[in-house]
């Protein structure tokens, strides 16, 4: 089970095997659309071919004609049924503006694939056909698609009853940065251009809606990162009690993001299975999952220096275009963004811009990284720009401008406060696992030969477990541990898995509390019914929140267990030991009794030995981690963060000059994510994230037309990296613990796209510097690269 | 649908070791059956058009995406699936257990195809280089794992299963 552990030993720390891998290998785990019910039926949802159209009609009649179809509904009609959908993280909170977000289009379609009428049928093959035989008559209107323009004067609200297309602008403002930029020795201006690319689970999403006839409640079996929150979401929007809403979130087959709620889809399924009281299920295929947006922003990174090359102010004025208004929490990755500036660096003086744009483009949702990646990618381009300006290293630049290891905690300007770290640390072991002296060399040789190496290094702070005040994005959370009469356990908790094993890591710690064997724990997570109140996954914070809540948990019922153990063995407490299952003490010799025989009597002795607890063996306990704060300071600023993750990534490519093509030839990442509970886990997750950050830099690309019609439709057009495009990672962990988490944890499922992208990004510019060839733009495809390379050589034959 | 009853066509397909006699529309895909009439749920919808690899089987013994091989082409076939390679008695196959022990999967919806396809592999080649791991593996993609865990799975696939070959 576990690789050299010895049965003394602690689980935490192992590369335990995970439990929940098994059932996928052999064909049995069940993913949402793994169910089907007597009497299932099938959605097909009709989306608008326009970013922006005034619906003139909907004509249903042809659709209802059709034999097997049940029920065909306009977004009016739906309307009607229903209240706007509840936005996961509502903008009017922080200034922004709101507006009423319906499930569908009602009298004006104001995306490509904004739903806009339904059909409910007996299979997914006649719904789909009679959904062709729906009439909607469209006028188009001239769509705002791009962020710039949307911004610009006299450009029309995509939003009818708003002033202007900006859902919320933010500054993030700290000392004179007027007066750093007019005493700057150098300033370096890098205009960075970061594109939509989004996380794209294996597995699309999935509702399936049952009506429970017998308490007159819905179950909806789907895939859902946040299961509380969302049935909260569903009450309100459906107009229902809570109470009469259960979610059933079962193994999820990928998430990132994508998964968290506020999708149209999740109240629109609720409704039919409401309206039909028969199972209704909709699998949504790529080219829905392809509508939903991450990430496009374009920054104007400014950073002052003064002549030793020290960092003395920072600007950057960037636009986020979050597509249509939407109750996602997608345009939130705009807010962190600018809140996780200047990231790992030192410079007080900052004046930052968020503007998050709405236009016709689909909407955003949460991506793995949540904005703080695309921080990332504007320092980082910025960094390695200012570095070849000053003619520079780039690792000195860095150094010499990271917050050091002696002035944490650290106070961010915009109010953060970063929990412990040792950046220049990390980035030298980073360095040191590629080989970096190694790799200069082998550039040096390659460039005799004509062949254009790039090194390339990023930094990426990822600040983890975040909670927003007033919103049902906790920083909390919440698990119940229940030892049961034969001394087996199940963990019942607030956080879910999007995949990541992190029931696993929450068996180690709970098997390390109580003493026990792992085998003996079951974790269960998702259900609403079942786990106590809690608020999902999101923001690295799963095994974080649901570990240390489960671990204080696990004490309690282990402080009850002890007792009784003494109580049975006529010992005091602090006398017993507990290994392999057997508890004795050192105040009477060879008395032993098994931990289940305790676990039994504490069942069924309540009267005598057991008398002194109350039974069941049972505890709900919540870590609330001590590091947020939600009590403004005299700036007026909040630390929604407990935990400050951080990590450097490097890559090395070769840049086929004649072609643009870039071929990956090494890559590592250090890491310092606190204490790993289980380090085969925590390199998945690392490795993951750099395939997802590397394929966004390369080949990752959602496209539209002038007119906002999305062209990206599958995955021939959005290539995500193969195998083949993969080199192996050099893996370090270079670990700080968290002063304040249990065991120090830090989170480590979210970092790394935004390092990784910008690492690729940095390599490139690193192997065309002998072409004085420069590219902030991503991505990086070999028309690009190429185009650059022959526009310098152009620009230079003009000189 | 009734209307296209009469153009369906009879199939035989063996699998996982069972035997069907099936009557299918010709819009159907070998994944529709396997999933809507026989319950292999193991094989799972990604893309629907071929490029993710979640939906892989064998046919004949050869890795085949099942969303894009229409069911009425099929007349006898012999179908493996994901479900097909552990014991009865639920003891996995080595390439399984490999899998298992080396973290070769996360959320594990692309596991039973890159399982399938690596099994291919290693049983014409009990040594493969990393090269040939990409070549068998192109059609399959991975979204957790960055496949730096799946190429330390097939490679502990080959040592248990052919102990001599290393």
């Amino acid at each position: 089970m576990t690789k050299g552990k010895k049965p003394s030993e602690s689980y935490v720390g192992k590369s335990v095997r995970a439990k929940e891998a098994r059932a996928p290998l052999i064909g049995k785990a069940k993913y949402t659309n793994d169910y089907s019910f007597e009497g299932q039926l099938y959605a097909y949802i009709l989306r608008s071919p326009h970013a922006a159209a005034k619906i003139n009609s909907v004509d249903l009649s042809g659709a209802k004609k059709i034999s097997g179809v049940h029920l065909a509904l306009c977004g009016r009609d739906v309307f009607e049924h229903t209240n706007g959908i509840t936005d996961h993280l509502n903008p009017a909170i922080f200034g922004g503006k709101s507006t009423r977000l319906p499930i569908m289009a009602v009298d004006e379609a104001w995306c490509y694939g904004q739903p806009v009428a339904i059909v409910i049928a007996e299979d997914e093959r006649t719904a789909r056909y009679a959904a062709s035989r729906i009439q909607v008559d469209y006028t188009p209107k001239e769509p705002v698609v791009d962020a710039e323009k949307a911004i610009a004067k006299g450009a029309r609200s995509v939003v009818p009853e708003w002033d202007d297309n900006v859902l919320i602008y933010v500054p993030f403002m700290n000392g004179d940065t007027q007066a750093a930029f007019d005493q700057a020795d150098k300033i370096v201006t890098t205009d960075v251009k970061i594109h939509r690319f989004s996380s794209q689970p294996m597995e699309t999403r999935c509702y399936n809606a049952v009506w429970e006839h017998d308490t007159e409640s819905i179950t909806l079996y789907g895939t859902c990162q946040n299961p509380h929150p969302l049935r909260l979401v569903l009450a309100e929007t459906l107009r229902m009690n809570e109470n009469k809403i259960r979610i059933i979130a079962s193994t999820i087959g990928g998430a990132f993001g994508l998964k968290m709620h506020g999708h149209p889809e999740e109240p629109l399924i609720c409704l039919m299975t409401k309206l039909i009281r028969r199972p209704v299920k909709w699998v949504e295929n790529r080219e829905e999952c392809l509508l939903i947006g991450a990430r496009e922003q374009q920054h104007k990174v400014e950073m002052a220096f003064d002549s030793d090359g020290n960092m003395t102010g920072l600007r950057d004025h960037f636009l986020a275009n979050i597509g249509a208004p939407s109750a996602c929490p997608g345009w939130g990755m705009a807010f962190l963004t600018g809140l996780t500036m200047p990231g790992p660096y030192k410079v007080e003086n900052i004046d930052v811009h968020m503007n998050a744009v709405t236009t016709n483009k689909p909407s955003w949702n949460a991506a793995r990284g949540y904005g703080k990646e695309s921080t990332a990618i504007a320092l980082e381009l910025a960094m390695d720009n200012a570095a070849r300006q000053f003619g520079i290293s780039p690792i000195d630049l860095r150094l010499k401008n990271f917050i050091t290891k002696e002035q944490f905690p650290y106070p961010s300007p915009t109010g953060l406060v970063y929990d412990s770290g040792d950046y220049g640390g990390v980035l030298l072991k980073a360095l040191e696992t590629i080989g970096y002296e190694d790799w200069k060399d082998k550039q040096k040789a390659a460039l005799a030969e004509g062949r254009h190496i790039g090194i390339g290094m990023a930094f990426e702070l990822t600040p983890e477990g975040g909670t927003i005040p007033g919103t049902m994005v906790a920083g909390y959370d919440s698990s119940s541990v229940r030892v049961g009469p034969d001394g087996t356990v199940r963990v019942l908790t607030g956080i879910t898995s999007p995949g990541t094993h992190n029931g696993t890591a929450i068996a180690q710690i709970v098997a390390d509390e109580l003493g026990i064997d792992m085998d003996r724990i079951e974790v269960l997570q998702g259900d609403t019914n079942s786990s106590p109140y809690g608020f999902g996954n999101y923001s690295g914070r799963s095994t974080i929140v649901g570990g240390g809540s489960a671990a204080l948990a696990a004490k309690d019922v282990r402080d009850k267990i002890n007792a009784v153990a003494a109580a049975l063995l006529e010992v005091e407490i602090d006398t017993l030991s507990l290994s392999e299952g057997v508890f004795s003490s050192s105040d009477n010799g060879d008395a032993t009794v098994t931990f289940a025989e305790v676990c039994y009597a504490s069942y069924t002795r309540a009267y005598d030995v057991a008398m002194c607890i109350d039974p069941p063996l049972e505890a709900t306990r919540t870590f609330k981690p001590p590091g947020i704060s939600h009590l403004p300071d005299e700036n007026g600023r909040i630390n929604p963060y407990p935990s400050y993750s951080n990590a450097v990534y490097v890559v090395v490519c070769e840049v086929d000059t004649e072609t643009g093509k870039i071929d990956l030839l090494s890559l590592a990442a250090a890491h310092d994510c606190g204490k790993v509970i289980n380090p085969i886990l925590v390199e998945g997750q690392v490795c993951g994230a750099f395939a997802m950050g590397l394929g966004g830099a390369l080949t990752e690309d959602v496209q539209y037309d002038a007119n906002g019609v999305q062209l990206t439709k599958s995955f021939k057009d959005y290539v995500m990296l193969r195998m083949a495009d993969m080199p192996l990672v050099g893996m370090a962990h270079h670990d700080s613990p968290n002063p304040d988490n249990y065991l120090g944890l830090k989170g480590a499922g979210e970092a790394g796209v935004g390092g990784s992208a910008a690492a690729l990004v940095n390599a490139v510019n690193n192997a065309l510097e002998p072409l004085e060839v420069v590219i902030h733009e991503m991505p990086l495809t070999p028309s690009r690269v190429w185009s650059a390379i022959q526009n310098a050589n152009n620009s230079e034959g003009v000189k | 649908m009734e209307d296209l009853l009469d153009i369906s066509a009879l199939i035989q397909l063996r699998v996982d070791g069972q035997f069907h006699e099936l009557d299918v529309l010709p819009s159907r895909t070998l994944l529709d059956v396997l999933r809507d009439d026989l319950g292999k749920k193991g094989t799972h919808l990604g893309c629907k058009t071929g490029h993710c690899g979640a939906c892989t089987v064998m046919i004949d013994g050869k890795v085949a995406k099942s969303c894009i091989t229409m069911a009425a082409t099929l007349s006898r076939a012999e179908i493996t699936t994901i479900e097909g390679l552990a014991d009865d008695d639920g003891s996995m196959h080595p390439i399984q257990q490999a899998f298992w022990d080396e973290a070769g999967l996360q959320c594990g919806y692309c596991a039973p195809g890159i399982v399938l396809s690596s099994l291919e592999l290693i049983q014409d080649n009990h040594n493969p280089s990393t090269k040939d791991m990409e070549v068998a593996l192109a059609g399959n993609l991975c979204r957790c794992t960055g496949y730096q865990s799946i190429k330390r799975s097939v490679t502990e696939a080959c040592v248990r299963m052919y102990p001599e070959k290393k």
